[in-house]
């Protein structure tokens, strides 16, 4: 494109930032209704039970107590925590519907058995203690292997050794036993992936409160609202327009706040009490209950010519979904779709079957299968690469897909400056001095590297759909009237930027105007990288219609044709003769204020959906020490070089980009789900358990931005927030082989696993 | 059974004073967010690992969830809300400027131990202000540009004679 723009590209923060600095900024927790009563749930201590019983009589009679539900008094509609119906574009339904509002059998430790509301928390643990179940326990399993093992329980009646589903790539390409057969090199290896916990440091809270009619307000973190809406529509039988969903600041989602958690108990408390509900997660139920990020157990398989092209490729994946579905259905089969598609490749196919067993459901985490595959591909990428005697970059640089190509999607690439992001990251790594050569001494130090190609929202696998409202007051600002959810990106700011370039005004001249259903045009929600590319046309269509209405009273009022007419820095003015214009300010409060009959409001409106795959790529390079008496691994530098197109706010993608680098590292090193095999119980449940990087385990880190348009995007922009992780872990992975020749093929990488290779290699 | 009774307790919180009675099991973020509507101090993990319960009790950092209500009593404690009576106090402005602030869950607990860092070290090092700060947990920001705010506050205060 080459412009210049007026507020793209600059460093601006989020109007809403003071609001938190001063801890003002009311999250779900915060939010006090008038009557409100506590919600509390009776969790199964059990892995894997009938539930024979259930005795509330003594809870009902605690005083302060409002409501006390079992199974019994809901509505006994299966719906899939993961939306059922979030539609699939041309496939129709594709997600199972497996779980009730209160669990009909205990399928996991932190099953949910039966809720109580009450004056107060504590009044509310006293009656949860009250509540008498009677389990039966049935055998259990916690983990896939175990799960599917002949004779084991089943979880779901429909699902034979717990195989809840079988998925085959449906891109596939070629021939791949003739491709290997053909391939001068091939390599195989097998990989496992850990539940990663999202880590939000605001655990789920939702208030529910239905009014005199019915109206039901759900305040909610969920990043999709109008899903949530519609999935709360199906298991109360309402219309959607009987329910107005709410959303709080948010602390925090990466993922985990796409499902449906404690919303239809709270609901269903607040239906029964007559008084609005609030259930606030502990930390302990926030990682118990809340879905983590997907476990796997697959197999990569590449074959490559002796010049390093890739020629065919297979993956078989085993997916541990936990006691439900949830999005692990979707999680497992995308590993496909992100693995088999980033490299150019004639032969390509896979297959994922997904598995039930009795822990913690699994589901969407920042990257979303991609961080998954990309841990086990691209160290078999530089598995092959020793063999030929190539460097990884080189190998790299042969298969990257072009502008045009099919995209991992399948529609064509609409950008790509893959190649670029891995030169920059070389370059400043220092690639050439550091890779490859002989290390000695007990701490040795080594570089890797790893690629890969995200999404800016999901089409064609899911509908991508976005609405936005510009409407004007007569101060010349404007109401942003959006949805995109606010989990923390700083999207309200980017999307200010975008409709500010637009229309000739400042980003600070936006009230966001957000947080509603009722409110707000339909936004499927923050997921997939979608909310620049997606709702940032939106915006960008409503911006252009409102300055359509702009020019053309602006053009009544100084005589002019609107096509001579332009808006810069919050003026209209004529493009021939400058000095001839008038205010924006001047042009809105005319238009809302004549007198003289020709009363106008001056707003624009867009939907937009979008039909075009615009994947950001990137490039990982990391530096580590490897402690060889040890295995500890130190990170010491970390380079992210992202493809996003346009970088709407340089200081916002730097920022998920570095907010990756922390996940990532735990995923890599530290964070691990720990289920006591004995008991079933998740071990792991608080921050003393799961341990993730604090400040002060942060390698030194450089962000570099490519900044170059996508022909698609809203000038030019891509998504960026979950490739701001994908490619860390396998980055780190590939180093340490290159500081010690040990590869770990299972996350995390432990000082335990690093030191027994090393004893195995010396012997 | 014995019953225990409640306590009246004076809270001086922010410089104002509060009389409560309350039951002396309380922890002072309950206290705080529950009785005050001080919301600012967040309620995490209750187990004192996580940092964003962080206020200051005499100038010293306190975790909030792991704290008896009752055992501050005539104490100075300043919470987020208490850091600056109008606008924004310098670290809170760096955190603002520098792009520190996401999803702003942790902000609070880090903005005030960010306040206890530079009281007792005006001019610290990136890598004292990591350590320091290695109590409070943050999953959005990576804490690249948290750091970065804290030591361009360091620099605002240090100009600005604070």
């Amino acid at each position: 494109m080459g412009q210049e723009f007026a507020v793209i590209g600059k460093r601006i923060t989020q109007k809403d930032t003071p609001i938190k600095a001063v801890g003002a900024a009311r999250y779900g927790g915060d939010i006090k209704l008038p009557g409100m009563l506590i919600g509390k749930v009776l969790r199964s201590p059990y892995p894997h039970a009938k539930i024979k019983r259930i005795d509330k009589s003594k809870a009902e009679k605690v005083p302060g107590v409002e409501a006390v539900i079992t199974l019994e008094d809901t509505p006994k509609i299966l719906y899939a925590s993961s939306f059922r119906d979030q539609p699939m574009a041309g496939s129709g339904s594709l997600q199972r519907a497996d779980e009730y509002i209160l669990a009909d059998k205990a399928r996991y430790v932190g099953d949910a058995v039966a809720a109580v509301a009450a004056v107060n928390e504590r009044v509310a643990e006293e009656a949860l203690q009250l509540i008498e179940v009677e389990y039966e326990e049935l055998p259990f399993a916690t983990n896939p292997k175990d799960a599917m093992k002949p004779g084991m329980a089943k979880l779901h009646d429909y699902a034979e050794n717990n195989v809840a589903i079988r998925v085959t790539y449906p891109l596939a390409q070629g021939d791949v036993e003739k491709g290997f057969k053909e391939s001068d090199v091939v390599v195989e290896e097998t990989f496992s992936v850990t539940k990663q916990s999202s880590g939000h440091l605001e655990t789920q809270t939702t208030i529910a409160s239905i009014d005199r009619i019915g109206k039901v307000t759900c305040y909610s973190p969920c990043q999709l609202a109008f899903p949530l809406r519609r999935e709360l529509a199906k298991i109360f039988n309402l219309p959607e327009g009987m329910i107005n969903v709410v959303s709080p600041f948010v602390g925090g989602s990466f993922g985990a706040r796409l499902s449906v958690y404690n919303e239809p108990i709270a609901i269903m408390l607040a239906m029964k009490a007559h008084k609005p509900v609030k259930i606030e997660y502990s930390m302990e139920e926030n990682f118990t209950c809340v879905h983590t990020r997907t476990g796997d157990e697959y197999t990569v398989k590449m074959g490559y010519k002796k010049d390093g092209t890739l020629h065919a490729m297979h993956i078989k994946i085993t997916t541990w979904a936990g006691a439900y579905l949830g999005r692990a259905q979707l999680a497992g089969g995308i590993m496909l779709f992100w693995g088999l598609g980033h490299y150019r490749c004639p032969n390509t196919a896979g297959e994922c079957e997904v598995v039930y067993c009795n822990t913690t459901p699994s589901a969407a985490m920042r990257g979303y299968g991609n961080p998954e595959v990309m841990w086990g591909v691209e160290q078999v990428v530089d598995m092959a690469a020793e063999k030929l005697g190539i460097d990884p970059l080189e190998i790299r640089a042969k298969n990257y897909k072009k502008a045009g190509e099919p995209s991992n999607m399948g529609l064509p690439i609409e950008s790509t400056y893959q190649e670029d992001c891995v030169r920059a990251g070389a370059e400043s790594i220092g690639w050439r001095e550091k890779w490859g050569k002989k290390k000695e001494g007990t701490k040795r130090r080594g570089v890797g590297m790893a690629t890969m190609t995200h999404c800016s929202g999901a089409y064609p696998l899911l509908i991508e759909h976005s609405g936005a409202i510009i409407k004007f007051n007569e101060d010349g600002s404007a109401s942003l009237i959006i949805n995109p959810g606010s989990p923390g990106t700083h999207i309200w700011g980017t999307l200010s930027q975008i409709a500010a370039e637009e229309l000739g005004i400042y980003p600070e001249d936006f009230h966001i105007v957000t947080g509603e259903t009722d409110k707000t045009l339909f936004d499927l929600g923050s997921h997939a990288s979608r909310s620049t590319y997606v709702t940032g046309t939106a915006v960008m269509l409503a911006a252009r219609e409102a300055k359509e209405q702009l020019l053309k009273r602006a053009g009544k009022v100084m005589g002019v044709s609107p096509d001579e007419l332009e808006i810069k820095n919050r003026r209209v003015y004529v493009k021939a003769t400058p000095e001839k214009g008038m205010t924006v300010e001047e042009v809105v409060r005319g238009a809302m204020w004549d007198v003289k009959g020709e009363a106008t409001n001056i707003a624009g409106k867009a939907s937009f959906a979008a039909t075009a795959v615009s994947p950001p790529t990137a490039a990982y390079f990391a530096e580590v020490e490897v402690d060889t008496e040890t295995g500890e691994v130190k990170v010491l530098k970390f380079i992210s070089v992202m493809d996003c197109g346009t970088v709407v706010n340089p200081m916002t993608v730097e920022g998920q980009c570095e907010g990756g680098i922390q996940q990532g590292l735990g995923y890599a090193l530290t964070e691990d789900f720990f289920v006591n095999k004995e008991t079933g119980a998740l071990e792991s449940d608080n921050w003393n358990t799961y341990k993730m990087a604090s400040s002060a385990d942060m390698p030194e880190t450089e962000i570099i931005l490519i900044n170059k348009p996508d022909p698609k995007g809203p000038f030019g922009a891509k998504g960026v927030s979950e490739p701001g992780l994908v490619g860390v872990a396998p980055a780190i992975a590939n180093a340490i082989y290159d500081a010690v020749g040990v590869r770990i093929t299972t996350l995390p990488i432990t000082p335990e696993k690093v030191w027994k290779a090393l004893r195995e290699k010396k012997s | 059974m014995k019953k225990i009774e409640k306590e009246t307790v004076n809270l001086k919180v922010n410089g104002r004073q509060y009389q409560l009675t309350i039951e002396p099991w309380l922890t002072l973020d309950e206290v705080l967010r529950e009785q005050l509507d001080l919301i600012g101090t967040k309620r995490v993990c209750g187990i004192g690992e996580c940092g964003a319960c962080t206020v200051l009790v005499d100038g010293k950092l306190t975790l909030a969830c792991s704290t008896l209500a009752v055992s501050v009593r005539d104490k100075d404690i300043l919470t987020i809300e208490g850091l600056a009576e109008d606008g924004l106090h310098p670290i809170q402005q760096a955190f603002v400027d520098c792009g520190a602030i996401q999803c702003g869950f942790c902000t609070p607990g880090m903005i005030l131990t960010a306040k206890a860092l530079l009281d007792e070290n005006p001019k610290p090092t990136r890598d004292e202000v990591k350590e320091y700060l290695a109590g409070n947990l943050c999953r959005c920001t990576g804490y690249v540009k948290i750091v970065d705010a804290v030591m361009a506050a360091a620099e605002a205060i240090s100009k600005g004679g604070e």
